[in-house]
């Protein structure tokens, strides 16, 4: 009894945290709210996260600041066509006395501290990079130098432009399955959001808006406990359960749920995925989020309200609906979120 | 034949005008009479005989010399005296007089009667003459015998005419009419209220659900089970996603409330009722949930989002 309420003393603690963290971010990144939000999630749930938008609409912004406020060894490596596996792991150069020396590279360099990885336009990295990459996300370990490197703290956050479809590499369904979320990033709507950005001399300079931030709100090391906590904490009943599995259902077999979206034939729109991975980081991410709205149980809302981030990208559709691919899954999703009855 | 009688009495008329003296001046044009046929009246008829005087201007009718109705004699009433005034045409002032008579005379066989003449005058404001509408003279006739050959009592009464039919078919179709509008009536208000046939109609799921809970939760008073308290939220839950058109979550409302703003009068009510589905569903207590919303607040709920449905309070 008393390590339970200890437990939810300590949650409750760990929530005021995530609140603050999620305002010291937003101090440097204005109308993103949902986008912080879900970042703040995927940190709670210890899960990767690959951010999508157009250019210049802060999304590096957004992870640095993020980096900044949870604090740990931070590192980044830039996407190009001729990046390769090894130049993550080791840096060859001349030292200053002109001899040959190899460093380690930017995943190494801080060691097993490392918390936070960005992978600034992952899309114009080749293939080999992204297989690393996939077993960095899936097992926090690389090999190199004959030994296995392991990264128990590491969250990799992606980002990649969907604007220039030239000299990039889509990523293997693989390695996009081992994402938690795919946050499409949009430019904000506010108004007053809209012209502090643009006529706020505050927000000209990156480097100095991300001052601003206090660095190190959470624990890296202690958040993978806290994670833990939260999903033992935070309960399932059997009629969420089985609203879950509904939605589940109806994702893979929309036709049968009477979802229509518009100009399409249900019957070939969704041809697979929506894998038990995915429902189980569903599951998470909903868990976390009823911990920050301050609830020990999941309602609908947090399924619903992670679902498109988690869900949309490891849906698979046929090729010819590809192209139109992120409107489609939208309705696919708001239609079914309208024809599954919960409770 | 009528027509015949008439142009008799005319030239009857004509020359009673012609064997009257002819006033001083000219100011009497002329007098002429048009009279129904001249026989075969009886007992009881009307008769109407009608003027026609012609003045000159600006000489006037006074009706003060208009005779009243009234007994003439003991066989005759003037039931009725209407003066019609036609106006003036060129130096013609134009009257028309109507005169209707009763006769009560009972003849034994064929008989001469008089209508006599009346006196009338005209005046221009000064001068005054005296004119006279000519009287008029006709056959009367027998009802009966004046000797009875027919069988049986004699002197018995006719029997009674039949009643007329009285024309009903405008009534009738008034009250088919309105009687259609009534049902009409009732058959929209069952509609809108959701009565016997439409019950099922779509568009009234609170009415449905509010059955669904009664159903459910047959006696308030009692501590409900948990399947049936369950059912009940349910099918309240069915009718707000029915209303909105999705599936309504408690986050939803400020949104379901500004789509619906009828239901703004129920919204406590509401809040609670979904938390206390959340307790029940997602926190698997019913006991809380039924403290947060008790059965009978439930049914109370139930009628009152049904009748905010309606469009009622």
């Amino acid at each position: 009894m008393r390590l339970a309420r200890e437990t939810d003393s300590i949650l409750s603690d760990w929530r005021d945290r995530a609140l603050r963290f999620e305002a010291e971010i937003g101090k440097s990144v204005l109308g993103q709210a949902r986008v912080i939000r879900l970042l703040t999630i995927a940190t709670f749930a210890r899960g990767h996260v690959l951010l999508e938008g157009d250019v210049g609409v802060g999304k590096t912004t957004i992870l640095r600041a993020l980096a900044r406020a949870i604090g740990g060894a931070f590192e980044r490596i830039e996407g190009t066509i001729d990046l390769m596996p090894a130049d993550l792991i080791y840096h060859a150069h001349l030292d200053e006395d002109g001899k040959p020396r190899i460093d380690p590279g930017p995943l190494l360099k801080q060691g097993e501290g490392l918390s936070v990885f960005f992978f600034n336009e992952i899309n114009r990295a080749r293939p080999q990079v992204h297989s690393l990459l996939l077993r960095l996300m899936a097992e926090r370990s690389v090999s190199a130098f004959n030994r296995e490197y392991h990264f128990p703290h590491v969250q990799v956050f992606a980002d990649r432009n969907r604007v220039e479809r030239e000299e990039t590499f889509e990523l293997p369904a693989a390695a996009r399955d081992r994402f938690l979320m795919e946050v499409q990033v949009a430019t904000p709507d506010g108004e007053e959001a809209r012209r502090s950005l643009v006529f706020d001399p505050r927000f000209h300079n990156v480097d100095s808006l991300l001052m601003n931030v206090e660095p190190g709100v959470l624990e890296p090391q202690a958040l993978e406990t806290v994670a833990r906590m939260i999903q033992i904490s935070v309960r399932a009943s059997p009629t969420l359960e089985a609203y879950v599995l509904a939605l589940w259902d109806a994702l893979r077999d929309p036709r049968d749920h009477g979802v229509v979206v518009e100009g399409v034939d249900m019957q070939r729109l969704v041809q697979g995925g929506a894998s038990p991975r995915g429902l189980s980081y569903l599951v998470r991410a909903a868990r976390v989020r009823a911990w920050l709205e301050g609830r020990d149980m999941i309602v609908p809302e947090d399924v619903r309200a992670v679902f498109p981030e988690v869900m949309a990208h490891r849906i698979f559709v046929d090729p010819v609906y590809e192209m139109r691919r992120e409107k489609l899954v939208g309705e696919l999703i708001a239609g079914i979120f309208a024809r599954v009855p919960a409770p | 034949m009528h027509a015949a009688a008439r142009s008799l009495a005319l030239i009857l008329a004509m020359a009673l005008l012609l064997l009257a003296p002819i006033p001083a001046g000219a100011q009497l044009r002329s007098v002429e009479l048009y009279a129904p046929r001249p026989f075969g009246h009886v007992i009881g008829d009307r008769l109407t005989l009608s003027a026609d005087i012609v003045l000159d201007v600006p000489f006037q009718l006074d009706p003060a010399s208009l005779p009243r109705a009234r007994p003439l004699n003991y066989w005759l009433e003037l039931t009725d005296v209407r003066l019609t005034d036609r106006g003036t045409s060129g130096d013609a002032q134009r009257y028309a007089l109507n005169l209707t008579y009763q006769i009560f005379y009972a003849p034994l066989e064929p008989k001469r009667l008089d209508i006599p003449p009346l006196q009338l005058l005209a005046t221009d404001g000064e001068r005054r003459v005296e004119f006279v509408v000519p009287g008029w003279s006709f056959l009367t006739s027998p009802l009966r015998e004046i000797v009875s050959t027919e069988q049986g009592a004699a002197m018995a009464l006719r029997p009674d005419a039949p009643p007329p039919p009285i024309p009903v078919s405008g009534t009738l179709r008034g009250l088919l009419f309105s009687l259609g509008c009534v049902l009409a009536a009732l058959v929209v208000l069952a509609w809108h209220v959701g009565w016997g046939p439409f019950a099922q109609r779509r568009g009234r799921p609170f009415a449905r659900a509010a059955r669904a809970v009664r159903a459910a939760l047959p006696s308030p008073k009692t501590a409900p089970s948990s399947p049936a308290y369950r059912q009940a939220l349910l099918s309240l839950h069915r009718a707000f996603d029915a209303t909105a058109g999705k599936g309504v979550f408690a986050e939803d409302l400020p949104g379901f409330f500004s789509a619906h703003p009828g239901f703004v009068l129920v919204e406590t009510e509401i809040r609670r009722l979904f938390a206390a589905s959340r307790r029940l569903f997602f926190g698997d207590d019913l006991v809380a949930a039924t403290q947060e919303l008790p059965p009978a607040e439930l049914i109370a709920l139930a009628g009152r989002l049904k009748a905010v449905e309606r469009g009622g309070r």
